[in-house]
């Protein structure tokens, strides 16, 4: 039964719903593909491509295990997800802080005023690639996927 | 005389807008495609967008806002050619997939 408060401020302009469409078609974007994942194994061969990086040099890359940790999580599986890529399963809340910044903003309709230093982003890419490197060698079979 | 140039100037104190900056805020640097790219798309080629992220953010804090706004751009660029490179394959693995099939 559909239920509206008589006097109640509803005041969705349409303006409002197109800010907020690219936020919202980006959430329903990434829940279909967290539905799909979840529903479709990838611990199955044959349900997704072979990673191109595994596959032409035979070594993982900081992607590798990414559809079964996204798996893992559909099925509230932590455990499970951070052993098959601990750095996917990680980006995840930075991932949803920075959407609803962007949507925070996009019904605001302020810019952005303050960027992250620097020295932040150097370190992601400095955990990346260690987190490359090390998945690959022996006594760090816990990185790999 | 010093070989190192001027000093840097102080950092602004919080919230303050630093003289010269351009209104508008700091450039899109696309770190959540970098992100979606290097871990969620096994690309490795997004560890470039991410340095380019890093480009931005570095830059607009040292007040060099005509490059911070460059690797924004190089950022967008990548992330684009990125983006298609993954399509790319997706679309070659299912070509090579409908063909073993056919095969068989």
């Amino acid at each position: 039964m559909l239920h509206i408060q008589v006097g109640s401020p509803v005041r969705l302009l349409p303006d409002r719903w197109t800010r907020l469409a690219a936020p919202g078609g980006t959430a329903l974007l990434a829940a279909t593909v967290v539905g799909y994942v979840g529903a479709v194994d990838p611990n199955q061969a044959g349900h997704y491509p072979t990673c191109p990086f595994l596959f032409v040099t035979g070594l993982y890359c900081p992607g590798c295990g990414s559809l079964r940790a996204v798996h893992a999580l559909a099925h509230g599986d932590v455990p499970e997800a951070l052993s098959r890529n601990p750095l996917t399963v990680l980006s995840v809340p930075l991932l949803v802080a920075l959407w609803v910044l962007w949507t925070r903003r996009r019904l605001t309709g302020r810019r952005r005023s303050w960027a992250a230093p620097g020295w932040a982003i150097w370190g992601l890419l400095a955990v990346v690639i260690a987190f490359w490197i090390l998945r690959n060698l022996p006594g760090f079979a816990f990185l790999a996927p | 005389m010093s070989d190192y140039g001027a000093p840097p100037p102080p950092p602004p104190a919080y919230g303050a807008v630093p003289p010269g900056q351009p209104a508008g805020g700091p450039p899109p640097n696309n770190l959540v495609w970098a992100i979606l790219t290097t871990l969620f798309c096994c690309l490795p080629l997004g560890v470039v967008s991410i340095v380019f992220a890093a480009q931005v953010n570095s830059k607009w804090a040292a007040g060099d806002y005509a490059g911070a706004q460059d690797s924004a751009r190089k950022a967008r660029q990548f992330a684009m050619w990125s983006a298609i490179a993954g399509l790319v394959i997706v679309v070659l693995y299912i070509v090579f997939i409908v063909l073993a099939a056919s095969n068989s």
